[in-house]
């Protein structure tokens, strides 16, 4: 398999009680490309995710993640959820849930060491958050919260990431900050996914995209299959308004 | 000696009745107990108004009026807890549990007869039910089974979609403390059949079982009222028979139904369900947190 | 009253050491069973093991290997019960515990001095410990304490996080097995002390009144720990007191929880003055 190659999926499925849950879905991913999956809700965006992460099984195709199966893979791999479904009331730092990126590593019983702090220190200022370091997780607005969770992520050192609605209910700064630090990661080689609603967003920070309603309806460079034609495949024909420049907005 | 045998003493029948009034009525209840998911709940009742029943018991009062009082305590203590920041209701619930049983521990331990008086308020003395005891039962019992069936549709509208019954302007909160209410009677009354660590057993046993049989709520119902007076049959007859524990044995006896129900019950049952589906198993949803 | 005249007497010193250890123990535990909401499957425990210990009693065997061994049996079943809800899963956890605390009923209620026996059992014997059954605690206890340290890291990450632990290669199965099977070592090391019945008071009490005051796992840790065992000194030595001095029976693993839950209750209104000071103060 081409070295270059992060993410490889082919007629990827995953069925549930014999029904499928999201099917045919075709792809790669190289290092430092990024792939928007867009699609309505209950489109099997968070469970295809949950299938390149190795947590729910294949019931057809395959999917490799950097040369082997997503279990095997990983360490390699970083998951960034949204922040909103963590408990806010939860007694730990921001840097404490950064260096949570660092277990993995430090492996079983021992603690995490002073250069699995300072990773964590760094991945943390790359996000903007370093003064917030030792404020309670709960005590952040929720966009900084996600930045807290994208650090950990990159605390994680991951050559592949994973990300699911990042910029759901993030204020514009947090956007921003985000927004750069995705592109530092895909700078430094690692490739990204992310699941997402927004297609403005999609343009800024993704080259590729994979359109999902269930099954693939399309997947290639985001000026070519991000189009109207398509996405009105994408959701069912719902209510689409064109602006000026291309940009696509839709109601999910 | 064997319960046909000892049938001829007052004792046994009036255990014999015992045991199918509070089974009957905890199946039905029990039905509302995990509509709402209040086993945990439930289970706290029982081990919180445990002083309350005490402290009744040492005064001579009605046992029902102490532990009616207490349960309304407790209810209030828990709402009052888990509304608190950082106080979660499980940890609300477990503190509360914790405190009112350790309080009616003390209460019993001060008096004399400790051993003999807590074991028959924490796993029944079914006989030695007498003729007063069958009389409450029968009366809280109609009394619980009239209020469920007046309200019933409301009750089951407020289980699924609290929301939906305020919009359509009934008293949620009211209704809430109803049912409270409702199950706090049940599990006072089942206290001399079964005691308060096990009432919760029977209430929620026969239900469950139900449950993995049918669909339909009213044959739900009648359905668990049936496996809860049947466990009380058969378990009083069981522990006749081999000289145990009676309370215990109709716990059991609930419990066996419910496994074996669990195993080959049609549609919802394990063998049911693995031969229906050929598939991966469901994708591993995060449990609880 | 004094706190510290009791302890002069033997008994009563064994039966510190063994509030203390079981005290501060029970609070680190606790700490995990309240940041994860698991008061419950904890309750359902301490209720699953007492079957365990009335079978070694029958069988004239050491009541901790009964416990033990009923302990991981049901650790197992509960983690796996907890896995695969279709019945409710509190349901199927209410009807879990009370099948085994029946079954343990049952087989007691088979001996003479059924009561005396089952009171035992139920609220334990604290100031009747002797040495091996302190040593056996502190066998217990220190067991626990090294697999809680060794794993503390993770099952934190797995309280706070359940997706990102997965994603990151862990077990959640394997790491709920491991705290359900700390939560049966404690009420193993409690059973003798304060019985199956109180031993979910120490886990849940002192952890969740320490939640109310601290902002890091690791402070909330300590302080429940500070909790629990100060609960087990006060209990004492109040049921102490009002035995000899006031001529009133108070059970001392009774008292010892009602201390705790006191406790609690202190925290819970000493809480929020603690918060406005904090926002008042610092960043919001």
């Amino acid at each position: 398999m081409d070295p270059d190659l992060v993410l490889v999926l082919r007629r990827a499925t995953v069925a549930y009680d014999r029904d499928p849950v999201v099917e045919g879905v075709d792809g790669e991913v190289a290092a430092g490309q990024s792939v928007a999956l867009i699609g309505p809700n209950g489109a099997g965006k968070s469970t295809l995710i949950r299938a390149v992460l190795g947590l729910v099984p294949l019931t057809g195709g395959t999917i490799q993640a950097l040369g082997r199966s997503p279990q095997a893979a990983r360490r390699q791999v970083a998951y960034v959820p949204q922040a909103d479904i963590l408990d806010a009331e939860f007694p730990v730092s921001a840097l404490q849930v950064v260096l949570m990126g660092r277990y993995p590593r430090v492996g079983w019983v021992r603690r995490p060491g002073a250069a699995d702090r300072q990773v964590a220190a760094r991945a943390l200022a790359e996000v903007g958050l370093a003064e917030r370091a030792s404020a309670r997780f709960g005590t952040l607005s929720g966009g900084q919260r996600q930045r807290v969770l994208l650090a950990r992520a990159i605390a994680q050192e991951p050559r592949l990431l994973l990300l699911d609605e990042p910029f759901n209910g993030v204020d514009a700064l947090s956007q921003d900050l985000l927004l750069a630090a995705l592109a530092r990661l895909r700078a430094g080689g690692a490739a990204v996914v992310m699941a997402t609603h927004d297609l403005g967003l999609a343009h800024l920070a993704c080259d590729e995209v994979c359109l999902l309603n269930r099954h693939q309806i399309g997947f290639g460079p985001i000026g070519t299959t991000l189009t109207p034609e398509l996405l009105r495949a994408t959701y069912g024909g719902q209510a689409l308004q064109l602006r000026g420049d291309g940009v696509i907005v839709a109601r999910p | 000696m064997s319960l046909l045998e000892a049938f001829g003493e007052g004792f046994t029948r009036r255990a014999l009745l015992e045991a199918v009034m509070v089974g009957g009525l905890c199946g039905v209840v029990g039905v509302h107990v995990l509509l709402r998911r209040l086993p945990f709940f439930t289970m706290a009742l029982g081990h919180a108004t445990f002083p309350g029943v005490v402290l009744a018991g040492l005064l001579g009062m009605s046992l029902f009026a102490g532990a009616a009082v207490f349960g309304a305590v407790v209810v209030l203590v828990v709402a009052l807890l888990g509304a608190r920041d950082r106080v979660d209701d499980t940890s609300a619930v477990g503190v509360t549990l914790s405190g009112a049983f350790a309080l009616g521990v003390l209460l019993l331990s001060a008096q004399a007869g400790f051993s003999r008086d807590l074991t028959a308020y924490l796993v029944g003395s079914i006989v030695t039910v007498q003729p007063g005891d069958l009389v409450t039962t029968a009366v809280v019992g109609l009394a619980v089974l009239a209020t469920l069936a007046a309200l019933h549709k409301e009750l089951v509208l407020g289980a699924f979609d609290r929301g939906g019954l305020a919009a359509l302007g009934y008293p949620v909160l009211v209704l809430d403390v109803v049912l409270l209410l409702v199950i706090e009677a049940t599990v006072v009354t089942s206290i001399p059949a079964v005691g308060t660590i096990l009432a919760v057993a029977l209430i929620v046993a026969p239900a469950a079982t139900a449950r993995l049989w049918t669909e339909r709520l009213r044959a739900t119902m009648a359905l668990a009222a049936a496996l809860g007076a049947t466990s009380g049959v058969v378990g009083l007859t069981i522990s006749f028979q081999w000289r145990l524990a009676a309370g215990a044995t109709i716990v059991l006896v609930a419990a066996v139904l419910f496994a074996v129900s669990l195993v080959v019950a049609p549609r919802h049952g394990l063998l049911a369900r693995r031969l229906a589906h050929v598939g991966p198993g469901s994708a591993p949803t995060s449990s609880r947190a | 009253m004094n706190l510290f005249e009791p302890f002069t007497i033997p008994y009563m010193q064994r039966a510190l050491v063994e509030v203390l250890v079981l005290g501060a123990l029970a609070g680190a535990v606790g700490v995990l069973v309240v940041l994860r909401r698991l008061a419950f499957v904890g309750d359902a425990l301490t209720h699953t093991v007492f079957p365990g210990v009335v079978m070694a009693h029958l069988l004239g065997r050491s009541l901790l290997l009964g416990a033990l061994a009923f302990g991981v049996l049901t650790a197992v079943l509960l983690t796996a019960v907890g896995r695969h809800r279709r019945v409710g899963d509190d349901a199927a956890l209410a009807i879990l515990l009370t099948s085994f605390f029946s079954l343990g009923v049952v087989l007691i209620s088979r001996t003479r001095g059924f009561t005396a026996d089952l009171t035992v059992f139920l609220f334990g014997r604290v100031l009747a410990v002797d040495r091996t059954d302190l040593v056996q605690t502190l066998t217990v206890a220190a067991v626990a304490a090294i697999v809680l340290a060794a794993l503390h890291k993770e099952l934190v990450l797995r309280a706070f996080d359940p997706e990102a632990t997965a994603a990151m290669g862990y077990r959640t199965g394997t790491l709920d097995l491991a705290l359900n099977l700390l939560i049966a070592l404690v009420v193993v090391a409690a059973v003798e002390a304060v019985g199956t019945v109180l031993v979910i008071a120490l886990i849940v009490v002192p952890a969740a009144a320490a939640r109310l005051l601290a902002d890091r796992v690791g402070a909330m840790t300590a302080l429940a720990c500070l909790l629990g065992a100060a609960g087990g000194w006060l209990g004492l030595a109040v049921s102490y007191e009002a035995s000899v001095d006031h001529g009133v029976r108070l059970a001392a693993g009774a008292t010892i929880v009602v201390v705790l839950v006191g406790l609690f209750l202190l925290a819970a209104a000493v809480a929020p003055l603690r918060r406005r000071r904090a926002a008042a103060g610092g960043h919001p």
